[in-house]
């Protein structure tokens, strides 16, 4: 069977198992595990269509989690917003954010804009502490809706929709190939016709996007959120240990990673909620070595998609890619 | 000249207090190629990247049929019809060859499946077509030379700049990439050369500029430059005095 024939039919049937699942599984702790792990498998999507495709690391992208919680818990709690309508503005609060924010970051490179991203999470975070209206320290209490299928279903049309949208975009429309061409050499791909920071604000919003509806979905079905909790380095951590863990530059490595990465939290919190503190240094080391003996993920590592390691040097390089570029220049001159 | 495709008026790029490129002027006839030749450090790849877009004037302008078009970023400089290859040479390393030449046919055929045909045709005419599906990365330098150009090609210029894309190669695969210029040249491409091989550049330039210094220093002729006094002092020094 030629692969083009086999890829549909492994998604199909993929799909239809997480179709039908909840009807099988009648234990409510199971099937909250699996939602929460197809959020994290969407979270760890999302960040890596910036980071694994266009080389870019976001920090932030917690920021783009929480404030489509918090925007969604505004509505729903404030406005009386039925929750299906406030989940888009979840989405679109995400998509303002990250137009706020990538309009003066993107054009830095690398290691600045992953700076920038993070200190932009930590004041939106910081916001939400002083602020009245998100309830401070004490987060907010939404209208419980205690129906797990539903969020089930919800969690999982949002995150396979995503993975859809991702997957025509960035393997399929010619959209895909300019956002790898600008991880591949920023400078050489100018030459060709491509506006950069045009190209990598779309990545931008294609990442920060879905992270927001998550936000949304997770506030309503979590009911009470707080700064920490949806706005804290956490939730950034765990979708880039995910993605990196998993393989970055390809869609399926950070579903590898998140599945692994989340289903070992579990058991560690269910088995080991003594040592919780354990976990966090477990995640670091994890992700260091990660970065150092599997720069291309574990699912990169395997079947031998290598575009991981590159996005890893890209994003902590230095420079603008105008200074970059000078730098080279003067090389140039040198030898020419 | 009769109708000038390029017109570089009075550029003059800074580093700080190094003037790289100083005060220089010329003009390229539709369909000629020109040779631009100097010493090292002469300033021909900064005069490169001010035409090409990448730096901007620091004075002086530049004129592409009739347009002005000193400091239009190298994107928009693509779209109407002006390519170039880098000195070292750009491939996106971790993408195919075909992809690689498939994201420059991208400017001109925004359809997917058109800008694929391109791509075919173009690596045919390159020679690059049976190593289309290799990662561009294991390509040899001669190979990665000819993909530059392929890359370049893909946007369908009007103008060409070619940064060195013969040094470095063995003696067939620089009279292969002759012939593949000279073919270009007959198809009505405009073509800027800069090149260290003065067998090349001798051989095809319908015109040489030579610049030392940022400054230039002769125009004309091949032969006739050859023997310019000012031209063989910039190459082999003046006598001591």
């Amino acid at each position: 069977m030629t692969n083009t024939f086999r890829k549909p039919i492994v998604v199909g049937i993929a799909a239809l198992v997480l179709a039908v699942l909840p009807t099988f599984i009648h234990d409510m702790f199971v099937l909250r595990v699996l939602t929460e792990s197809i959020m994290w498998i969407g979270l760890a999507i999302a960040w890596d269509v910036l980071a694994g495709y266009t080389g870019y690391l976001n920090f932030g992208h917690g920021a783009f989690f929480g404030a489509g919680a918090y925007i969604t818990a505004f509505l729903i709690k404030i406005a009386g917003v039925p929750f299906l309508l406030a989940m888009p503005a979840g989405g679109l609060a995400a998509a303002l954010l990250a137009l706020a924010s990538g309009i003066p970051t993107l054009r830095l490179k690398g290691a600045y804009f992953a700076i920038a991203t993070w200190a932009m999470a930590r004041a939106l975070q910081q916001l939400a502490l002083v602020l009245d209206i998100t309830g401070g320290p004490d987060g907010m209490r939404l209208p419980p809706y205690l129906h797990p299928q539903f969020f089930y279903y919800v969690m999982l049309i949002l995150v396979a929709g995503t993975f859809a949208v991702m997957w025509f975009l960035l393997e399929h429309a010619p959209f895909g190939l300019k956002v790898k061409a600008i991880r591949e050499d920023e400078a050489g791909a100018m030459s060709l016709g491509i506006h950069p920071t045009v190209i990598k604000m779309q990545a931008y919003l294609l990442s920060t996007v879905p992270a927001g509806l998550i936000g949304g979905v997770y506030a309503y079905w979590i009911t009470y959120i707080d700064p920490a909790s949806v706005l804290g380095d956490l939730v950034t951590d765990q979708a880039v240990v995910m993605a990196v863990f998993g393989g970055l530059g390809t869609l399926i490595g950070p579903i590898v990673g998140a599945v692994i990465i989340y289903f070992f939290k579990t058991l560690f919190w269910a088995y080991l909620s003594d040592y919780q503190v354990l976990y966090l240094i477990i995640l670091g080391v994890l992700i260091a070595m990660s970065v150092v003996f599997l720069p291309n993920g574990l699912y990169g590592t395997l079947t031998g998609k290598t575009s991981g390691k590159t996005a890893i040097q890209k994003g902590l390089a230095t420079g603008t890619p105008e200074e970059n570029s000078r730098k080279q220049g003067r090389k140039e001159v040198v030898h020419g | 000249m009769a109708d000038p495709i390029l017109q570089v008026e009075g550029v003059t790029k800074t580093f700080g207090g190094l003037y790289a490129v100083q005060d220089v002027s010329f003009d390229m006839a539709k369909g000629s190629i020109v040779g631009l030749i100097g010493p090292n450090g002469a300033g021909k790849t900064t005069l490169f990247n001010v035409i090409s877009g990448y730096y901007k004037p620091t004075k002086g302008s530049i004129r592409f049929d009739g347009k002005d078009i000193s400091g239009w970023p190298p994107y928009r400089l693509a779209h109407i019809g002006i390519g170039r290859t880098f000195q070292i040479v750009k491939p996106f390393a971790g993408l195919t060859v075909l992809e690689n030449v498939v994201i420059a046919s991208l400017c001109r055929y925004p359809k997917k499946t058109e800008a694929e045909a391109q791509a075919w045709q173009i690596l045919e005419r390159t020679g690059l077509a049976d190593r289309a599906h290799l990662a561009a990365s294991g390509l040899t330098l001669a190979g990665r030379k000819r993909l530059e150009v392929s890359k370049a090609l893909a946007l369908e210029p009007t103008l060409l700049l070619l940064d060195e894309v013969v040094a470095g190669l063995n003696p067939t695969e620089a009279d292969q990439t002759i012939d593949l210029i000279l073919k270009l040249r007959d198809q009505g491409i405009t073509i800027l050369i800069v090149e260290h091989i003065m067998r090349v550049i001798m051989n095809i330039s319908d015109e040489v500029v030579v610049l030392s210094f940022g400054q230039k220093i002769a125009q004309g002729k091949p032969g006739d430059v050859a023997r310019d006094p000012a031209v063989v002092e910039a190459y082999l020094g003046g006598e001591v005095r």
